[in-house]
């Protein structure tokens, strides 16, 4: 393949909700915030949606490949939580960046794994030269039930990845593959406001079960071991599946924790691997093997192998890292986040 | 009264089946069980599910399961008494046979209880108690072992720490037994730091949900001789209901097992020291009250004499081979059998009796399986 990543951005709402005042308030066991390594989780504000959010991120994946936006071909908006049922959302969003009018435009949707879609179609046009730039961006402002344990992790942030040809890019994509299958671990029906999960049918027949089956076929593919990556970054809906099914991959914990941002920020369902990938590649080097793996449910996971190359330290310079974003933070009450969040909506009659 | 002897057993794995419906499950068990009796095909069957009707949407599970395995078309009838109902199909099997009304009966006992979030699954479970009385008023399973527990440890006073060793011993158990769910070794620490599931009670202190299916394959003696099966008795099997907690004077005791235990102990000269036991230990709590009841321990500090239990729950009983509700106790009576007939997880007991004890709630019902070798 001849793709490569030529910038990217990411965005974290600033608001910060602790995850265990979440747990006081409907009764949940401390050991069980304990046991799924979480700390806080972002709240987008009254004003923040997928879309503002994924604009933002966008932005900043252009203005750090010192990209044109009008030679940018393609626009993929991966999330599950668009501001409208119908209307393209990656419209909106290439409108807003000034990209060309003559694109591939769209949203996709599979559950938190839409975004790493998105960067496999990217690959393909730009390896069949059919566009010149694309850009893939995963974004989502999370639903859960007040209440659910799904609460605990949901929340919100975007992070978008300018791809294009190989000369260009500062980490180059070796290798990608899917692994797809009709696992329904957790969906939300049409007119639903909140999504259901399966509980621990969301983890072995799903999360574990398709991550290790794409891990396993690229390294196959590839003829790659785990001990020629420098970096994993798992989808992470909690802080805690990323760490066991690198046990189980065979991956240290040394290799997980640089892109395990879910501690910090919540699980943000299309940008949770994004994200991570972002802050690994803000501290990689030339030369570094990256292996990159998206879950979403209902279910199928992506695998990338990525390698970085020279210069990736001026064009990380060229935008907010995600360290600067995970810093830029203000807490928020379970009552402010429950107005932010509409679980509140104000009623003042007429 | 005919003799009534086990011919085969089967079971499998107790885990989250979630690619398995309940008919493949007992399906496995039952094609398993008839080829190991070397019978044709069963006189009657005794299918046990404890929520079948909540969980699978089916009533007359007995007759379905027939038509659906393609048996014949004999009598079939399903049993229901909560988390005994696997005991209380053997039950109905053994009075069908000495009642000389059935030469073999298939016992079948399958539960699915992954189907579902645990909160509907706990709601299901719930409704072994009184609906009306209990569980209107929020009172589930749980926290009738809770409070059974903090009443036990202020009575004999013994500390939380000490009660963890039954958990951390069925572990152990479980890890040689191949049909068992929770298959890894577990601390004192991780039980206490476990996720409270109604205080003082963590998540291990108590059995994991899972599916499980097992099958028997009981006969009379004309059928047993003739596959050369008179090796193990079913010598009795007995049943009590008791009063709700509500409306004991102790509620650390579990009175009608030891009304059971002792009319065992007249009528068939069955001794404590001489059996291998697979005994209902759905809480901690009540494996250690068990214990007390049936004679194997002293009251108040059965907790100190689980370390030298080698005959006891070699399953890892409820606790680690796992509670599949309805089939429980068909899993008990298969765990035993194999223990005395061909050895199970390293351990053969070569002793004479063999007793299986299961239970609904806090002992709202117990049953007891008495078998005995009899060659």
């Amino acid at each position: 393949m001849d793709a490569g990543i030529v910038g990217w951005g990411v965005y974290i709402p600033r608001k910060r909700i602790k995850v265990k005042e979440i747990a006081e308030l409907w009764g949940f066991d401390t050991g069980l915030v304990n046991s799924l390594r979480m700390e806080e989780k972002s709240v987008a504000d009254i004003d923040e949606d997928s879309v503002t959010m994924g604009w933002y991120a966008a932005k900043v994946a252009i203005d750090r490949g010192g990209v044109n936006p009008s030679e940018i071909g393609a626009i993929f908006f991966g999330t599950e939580s668009k501001p409208y049922a119908v209307k393209p959302s990656a419209t909106i969003i290439g409108d807003a960046l000034g990209i060309s009018r003559r694109k591939l435009s769209s949203d996709l949707e599979f559950a938190c794994r839409a975004g790493g879609e998105g960067l496999r179609i990217s690959i393909s046009l730009i390896s069949s030269k059919a566009v010149k730039y694309s850009l893939a961006i995963g974004s989502d402002t999370a639903q859960a039930n007040p209440g659910d344990v799904l609460e605990l992790t949901a929340s919100s942030g975007a992070a978008a990845f300018l791809i294009g040809p190989e000369r260009e890019a500062i980490a180059v994509f070796e290798g990608a593959v899917t692994y797809v299958t009709d696992t329904p671990d957790f969906w939300r029906r049409d007119c639903s406001r909140y999504p259901s999960h399966g509980e621990i049918f969301t983890g072995e027949p799903a999360y574990f079960d398709h991550i290790v089956n794409s891990v396993n076929i690229l390294l196959t593919d590839l003829g790659l071991k785990e001990s020629d990556f420098k970096y994993v970054i798992f989808h992470q809906p909690n802080g805690k599946f990323p760490l066991q099914v690198g046990k189980l991959l065979g991956f240290p914990k040394e290799k997980v924790l640089p892109g395990l941002v879910t501690p910090m920020i919540g699980n943000t369902y299309n940008a949770s691997a994004l994200i991570g990938f972002a802050r690994v590649l803000e501290q990689a080097r030339a030369g570094d093997r990256i292996l990159l793996v998206t879950f979403g449910s209902g279910a199928g996971s992506d695998a990338f192998s990525i390698v970085v190359k020279e210069g990736i330290e001026q064009v990380a310079s060229r935008g907010p890292t995600v360290n600067e974003l995970l810093e830029r933070k203000v807490y928020v009450s379970y009552s402010s986040y429950a107005k932010s969040r509409r679980l509140i909506e104000r009623s003042i009659g007429w | 009264m005919r003799d009534v002897y086990i011919a085969s057993s089967s079971m499998i794995n107790v885990d989250r089946h979630f690619n398995r419906g309940y008919k493949e499950l007992a399906g496995v068990v039952v094609k398993d069980v008839i080829e190991g009796a070397s019978v044709e095909q069963p006189d009657y069957i005794v299918v046990s599910s404890m929520f079948a009707e909540s969980s699978l949407n089916q009533l007359d599970l007995a007759t379905i399961l027939t038509q659906h395995l393609g048996l014949k078309p004999v009598p079939a009838i399903r049993v229901d008494t909560g988390e005994s109902s696997g005991l209380a199909a053997v039950e109905i099997a053994y009075s069908l046979i000495t009642a000389g009304r059935a030469d073999t009966v298939l016992v079948v006992g399958v539960e699915k209880a992954t189907e579902f979030p645990t909160r509907v699954t706990n709601r299901f479970l719930s409704k072994v108690l009184d609906y009306e009385v209990e569980v209107l008023r929020n009172i589930t399973p749980p926290n009738y072992a809770a409070l059974i527990m903090k009443e036990y440890m202020k009575r004999y006073r013994v500390s939380r720490e000490e009660l963890t060793i039954w958990p951390v011993k069925m572990h152990e158990n479980a890890l040689r037994n191949p049909y068992a769910q929770l298959k890894f070794k577990i601390t004192p620490s991780k039980v206490l730091n476990a996720i409270k599931i109604s205080e003082p009670i963590t998540l291990y202190d108590m059995f994991p949900i899972g599916d499980g299916a097992a099958a028997l394959i009981l006969a009379s003696s004309k059928v047993a001789r003739k596959s050369g099966r008179e090796v193990l008795l079913v010598r009795d099997v007995v049943s009590a209901t008791s009063r709700p907690l509500y409306l004991r004077d102790d509620i650390t005791r579990f009175e009608s097992i030891a009304t059971l235990i002792s009319m065992l102990r007249r009528k068939y000269g069955f001794r404590i020291d001489d059996a291998v036991y697979e005994i209902h230990d759905s809480y901690s709590i009540y494996a250690y009250i068990i214990l007390e009841e049936l004679g194997i321990a002293r009251r108040g500090a059965s907790y100190k004499e689980v370390e030298n239990l080698v005959y006891v729950n070699v399953s890892g009983g409820l606790k680690a081979r796992g509670h599949p509700f309805g089939a429980t106790g068909v899993y008990q009576v298969s765990e035993v059998y194999n223990i005395m007939v061909k050895g199970a997880g390293g351990v053969r007991f070569d002793g004479t009796f063999g007793l299986t004890h299961s239970m609904s709630g806090p002992d709202y019902n117990s049953r007891l399986c008495l078998l005995e070798r009899v060659v």
